[in-house]
């Protein structure tokens, strides 16, 4: 290392964060174009470039060079998992009981560990929407789809939420998050319970007063039978989980630590997407209403999260201690906190980082850039189960905790369902997930 | 009298209602008719909080959104424009893509008299419910606008109940409805609501006075009551049977608004009756 970190430089960092959240909601129309946020993120990096480039030299440009591998294989994963997911599509019609919902989302919430929280919700949503299109309340349910389905879902997993994945890509073993399965069963056990009370309580009010008819997107030809089509998709995906898996396992051991090992990952991510792309009939993707959109604005704006995050991570590994978060519940709430008004994947490194910090304690035996380290140690990994658990399930409070959530609110509406506004969707958050992350805090750290 | 009558289209049933009353409205004064039927594209394709990659599912459901209002707009100017016709009217239909208060406004200056329902909803691709925009066209309108609940009467009410304070906006009020056409033919009320008998009468006697001018014969009403004043005048006008209150809308300083605006309000949310309010 070449002396420590200015502070200076964790400033492009938080400032690309805030505007991520925040342009959206003020400029939305810049915001729209993928040339603007390319912009934006060229405009913050462009700093910290200059820094790493300059003032660290060498040192400086292996770190730009291996957080490039870290983007291409997360872009890589979550492009794989897109694309697959979107070839999925579950078909047929189903009445929105209690009974139909809490399966729904049960099945949601185990799905969410393997094809990604993101992929779960567009497998699952608008079948959940045709099931209560004849519900006089359906927003609890998209709600609470949002809090199961697109965040709490993906714990289990580095494939389900994209922070535990970039834990993966910093060295965090493939298995290490079934450790997080206490949390996982309680957090969703209970949102699933408090689910079926809303849901029945609202049954029973209902009066069976019939909906629109002239829904935009009708039921046309997904009546009959539940059904999936796309089901090769399964064994590509089944392919996704062994891969990584062995990536993980035996990955190091047969093509070393190396640029090898992150260039074989990504390729064979990319290649078990095009394998997907092009065995899924062109139907499949036109019901999904599949489109590159999406993941190519995820893949601009985290060019601008990869870069601007370099310094910060070694600001934060450098200091972690002196900044008074210390302890794991502390390490839950801050992270879950940030989380869920920032992206949650970049919070999460950012904590980890502070982690590996706090739990260096001065020894220099840890290193942020390998999180393995923090996993296998002690009091490090009481702190990364909190940072996990913190990211992943905090990014559920508001609609910009995580990319899902936004994604499913939009679909909802369209399907004329109300959706409550930023803050009467924090209201719901605050009401259900704040007192239950409490009790999470209480039990497990 | 009116010579031209806007009417807002909407789903609602009080939207309903409002088209039924202006038809007949237009009939009988023998003026022309203009249906307004508004897509919300600002409020639909306003800024949101989103995650990450949340930019192509916002564009996408906007133009969802914006497609459907379209649909319904066309479908709701479709059904005016039959009802015209059955009336025996040239109504004609206007899509105005635009802020909803904005739109009424604007469209507003070339009419004498809009007709809205009163539980419309024209942002109803995004707002299970709309008090904004008659707030707005409330306060801002310079043209008087009617004011229809829902009600299954297809024509306005023969008594009318005018609510006369004196205030410029009562007056207006007043005048306005005295050389609308609507006034012929019909029992008129004029009603001043105060705790000072005397000086209650004396002011509605004032109002009666100004039409008495204008040759349109009208009952004078003082009421002094516990109840409050929009109260009074609903109490009133039950007594009356009157199919239709006149009264003054919002008063222009911010004072008095903060006064007068709640209770404003509440006799628009309350009333059962057709409101024919000016500003």
């Amino acid at each position: 290392m070449t002396g420590a970190t200015p502070s200076w430089a964790v400033g492009p960092f938080v400032l690309y964060l805030l505007l991520i959240a925040s342009l959206p909601l003020f400029l939305g129309r810049f915001w729209e174009h993928n040339r603007n946020k390319l912009l934006v993120a060229a405009v913050l990096s462009l700093p910290v470039l200059v820094y790493l480039f300059g003032s660290k030299g060498g040192e400086g440009a292996t770190e730009v060079l291996h957080t490039a591998f870290d983007y291409a294989s997360f872009m890589a994963l979550l492009g794989a998992l897109f694309t697959i997911s979107g070839g999925i599509c579950l078909r047929g019609s189903l009445t929105g009981s209690p009974f139909i919902n809490l399966t729904f989302l049960s099945i949601g919430a185990l799905l969410g560990s393997l094809i990604g929280t993101t992929g779960a919700s567009v497998l699952l949503i608008r079948p959940l929407l045709r099931a209560n299109t004849r519900r006089a309340y359906s927003t609890h349910v998209v709600v609470f789809f949002i809090f199961i389905v697109s965040n709490a879902a993906g714990l289990l997993t580095p494939l389900g939420d994209p922070p535990l994945f970039l834990g993966f890509l910093r060295g965090v073993p493939f298995t290490w998050t079934l450790r997080l399965f206490k949390q996982w069963a309680f957090v969703n056990g209970v949102l699933l319970t408090v689910f079926t009370v809303i849901d029945r309580f609202l049954l029973a009010r209902e009066r069976r007063r019939p909906r629109r008819t002239d829904d935009l997107f009708p039921p046309d030809g997904d009546d009959g039978p539940l059904r999936l089509e796309g089901q090769l998709n399964l064994v590509w995906l089944l392919g996704i989980v062994a891969f990584v898996f062995a990536i993980g396992s035996f990955g190091g051991t047969l093509l070393g630590e190396s640029y090898l090992r992150s260039l074989v990952e990504i390729l064979g991510l990319v290649g078990l997407a095009a394998l997907s792309f092009f065995t899924t009939a062109r139907t499949v993707h036109e019901r999904n209403r599949y489109s590159w959109a999406p993941i190519i604005e995820v893949a601009v704006v985290f060019v601008g999260v990869f870069i601007t995050m370099i310094p910060a991570l070694s600001y934060l590994a450098e200091r972690g201690a002196s900044l008074g978060i210390v302890r794991p519940a502390q390490f839950f709430w801050a992270s879950g906190a940030l989380s869920s008004v920032l992206d949650n994947a970049p919070t999460y490194l950012t904590f980890a980082s502070l982690a590996t910090g706090v739990a260096n304690a001065g020894s220099g035996l840890l290193s942020a850039a390998n999180l393995g380290g923090l996993a296998a140690h002690p009091f490090g990994e009481k702190l990364l189960v909190a940072v996990s658990c913190g990211s992943v399930m905090m990014g559920a409070i508001t609609y910009i905790g995580n990319g899902p959530n936004f994604m499913v609110k939009a679909i909802a509406e369209q399907h004329h369902v109300r959706m409550p506004g930023f803050f009467g969707y924090v209201l719901w958050s605050f009401a259900i997930l704040v007192p239950l992350f409490g009790i999470v805090s209480a039990m497990f750290f | 009298m009116k010579k031209d009558i806007l009417v807002c289209l909407e789903g609602s049933s009080s939207a309903e209602s409002a088209t039924r009353l202006a038809i007949d409205v237009a009939r009988t004064c023998g003026a022309g008719l203009a249906g307004l039927a508004i897509v919300d594209e600002p409020d639909i394709r306003a800024g949101a909080a989103m995650g990450i990659g949340g930019s192509a599912f916002k564009h996408e459901r906007d133009e969802a959104l914006v497609a459907d209002a379209h649909k319904h707009t066309a479908d709701w100017i479709a059904l005016f424009e039959r009802r015209c016709r059955e009336a025996g009217l040239s109504g004609r239909g206007i899509e105005m893509v635009g802020r909803p208060s904005d739109a009424i406004l604007e469209e507003m200056e070339g009419h004498d008299l809009a007709v809205i329902g009163r539980d419309a909803n024209f942002r109803f691709e995004t707002e299970r419910e709309d008090l904004k925009t008659l707030d707005v066209v409330l306060h801002k309108a310079s043209r008087p606008v009617l004011l229809v609940p829902d009600v299954a009467d297809t024509a306005l009410g023969s008594i009318v109940l005018i609510a006369y304070d004196g205030s410029n906006a009562a007056k207006r009020a007043l005048n306005s409805f005295a050389t609308s056409g609507l006034a012929p033919g019909r029992t008129i009320h004029v009603a001043t609501v105060d705790d000072n008998g005397a000086r209650a009468w004396e002011m509605a006697d004032r109002g009666v006075q100004i039409l008495a001018a204008m040759k349109i014969p009208a009952t004078v009403h003082s009421v002094v009551s516990v109840q409050s004043n929009v109260d009074a005048l609903f109490t009133l006008a039950e007594q009356l049977q009157a199919g239709l209150m006149v009264m003054g809308a919002f008063a222009h300083s911010r004072l008095r608004h903060l006064f007068s605006g709640s209770a404003m309000r509440g006799l628009v949310e309350r009333s059962t009756i057709p409101l024919y309010l000016q500003h």
